[in-house]
């Protein structure tokens, strides 16, 4: 695994691993974002309230799920530019709950001067909740 | 030979990979499988040509289909043209009897994938509609398979006499060979992997990495 950020696109290498990441998934990080976005829905922001929405307790948004992706992104190569994020939500996940998120190079363009990196959110039991892939570009 | 009987590429709504990159990826990364068949959502990939792909990193690349029963998902391995022609590939509710009765005759396989996962499931819909006839092969080891569901469906495939396969289901480069099928004898053609599911040669192996 990486400890490095890259500055330039030559730095990258197909397969390399992008530093893992672990969220701040807690109730507290859930009620900030959803004050600040306007968002306190039940779901978000307090467990017993979501199990009243016949959801499995309180449930990280998918847009601060997005965020926590592409801060990874941002924290392996600080001058990238995410060109996009793109996602596929299997599972919730959950506040309060541990979770891993990942990346590895899964292409490189030179010419254009972008990497997709393959990302993940993980929970504990290793179950893929969220996978997805992001295009940044990088200074040549 | 060790193969990820189920993958999905950019082909399919919600596959996110190149076949180029999955090329690379197990090349690069030593995956230990020696080729993957594209099973794309509700559709069979007639036009790409993936043999000078195949050739250039020493891989096996089959084509098959994931369609959409009221028993949950089922994989087409074989498919053909007039298969293809006898049942609408993109419905949503297809009835998993026909689907089978228009493989066995089309010289095909129909193999319920995921079938310990809500929903989409067999193990699922076994209460509402019974035990379907003419299922031999189900998918035991599903890469993206979250909680007991491999369970179920090792559970439900040893209670009903099915045999089991593994695959991936990988819809991103870095999922595939997370579960995959290991035959004895060499398949390089979609008709030598049927032949080979249906003599029941193979083993599923449960997830790697």
């Amino acid at each position: 695994m990486a400890d490095t950020t890259v500055k330039t696109i030559a730095e990258v290498e197909f397969g390399g691993e992008l530093p893992t990441f672990a969220p701040d998934t807690s109730i507290e990080a859930t009620r900030r974002f959803g004050k600040h976005v306007g968002w306190n829905t039940p779901r978000f922001t307090d467990h017993e309230g979501a199990r009243k929405e016949g959801l499995p307790g309180a449930i990280v948004p998918g847009v601060m799920s997005q965020g926590f992706l592409g801060a990874m992104i941002h924290r392996w190569a600080p001058d990238a530019e995410i060109v996009a994020i793109d996602t596929v939500f299997r599972a919730p996940v959950q506040v309060d709950h541990p979770h891993t998120i990942t990346g590895v190079v899964t292409d490189i363009d030179e010419d254009e001067g972008t990497v997709e990196i393959d990302i993940t959110i993980t929970n504990e039991a290793g179950e893929n909740r969220v996978f997805g892939t992001a295009t940044a570009k990088l200074p040549t | 030979m060790i193969l990820d009987l189920h993958t999905h590429s950019i082909k399919s709504d919600d596959g996110r990979a190149k076949v180029q990159n999955y090329c690379q990826w197990i090349r690069t990364r030593n995956v230990p499988i020696d080729g993957f068949v594209l099973t794309e959502h509700r559709q069979f990939d007639f036009e790409s040509d993936y043999g000078e792909l195949a050739e250039r990193h020493d891989l096996v690349i089959l084509k098959g289909s994931e369609v959409e029963t009221e028993y949950g998902h089922v994989l087409v391995f074989g498919v053909t043209e007039p298969l293809y022609d006898a049942f609408d590939f993109t419905s949503i509710g297809l009835p998993l009897e026909a689907v089978i009765e228009h493989c066995d005759a089309h010289g095909a396989l129909a193999v319920p994938c995921h079938p310990g996962r809500p929903r989409v499931g067999m193990s699922a819909h076994l209460a509402e509609h019974g035990v379907p006839e003419g299922v031999r092969i189900v998918e035991i080891y599903n890469g993206g398979s979250r909680g007991g569901e491999d369970a179920v469906a090792a559970k439900m495939a040893e209670e009903l006499g099915y045999l089991g396969i593994g695959g991936s289901d990988s819809h991103i480069v870095s999922h595939i060979g997370r579960c995959a099928t290991e035959f004895p004898d060499p398949v390089t053609t979609e008709a030598e992997l049927v032949q080979a599911l249906k003599a029941g040669r193979f083993e599923a192996i449960p997830r790697q990495h």
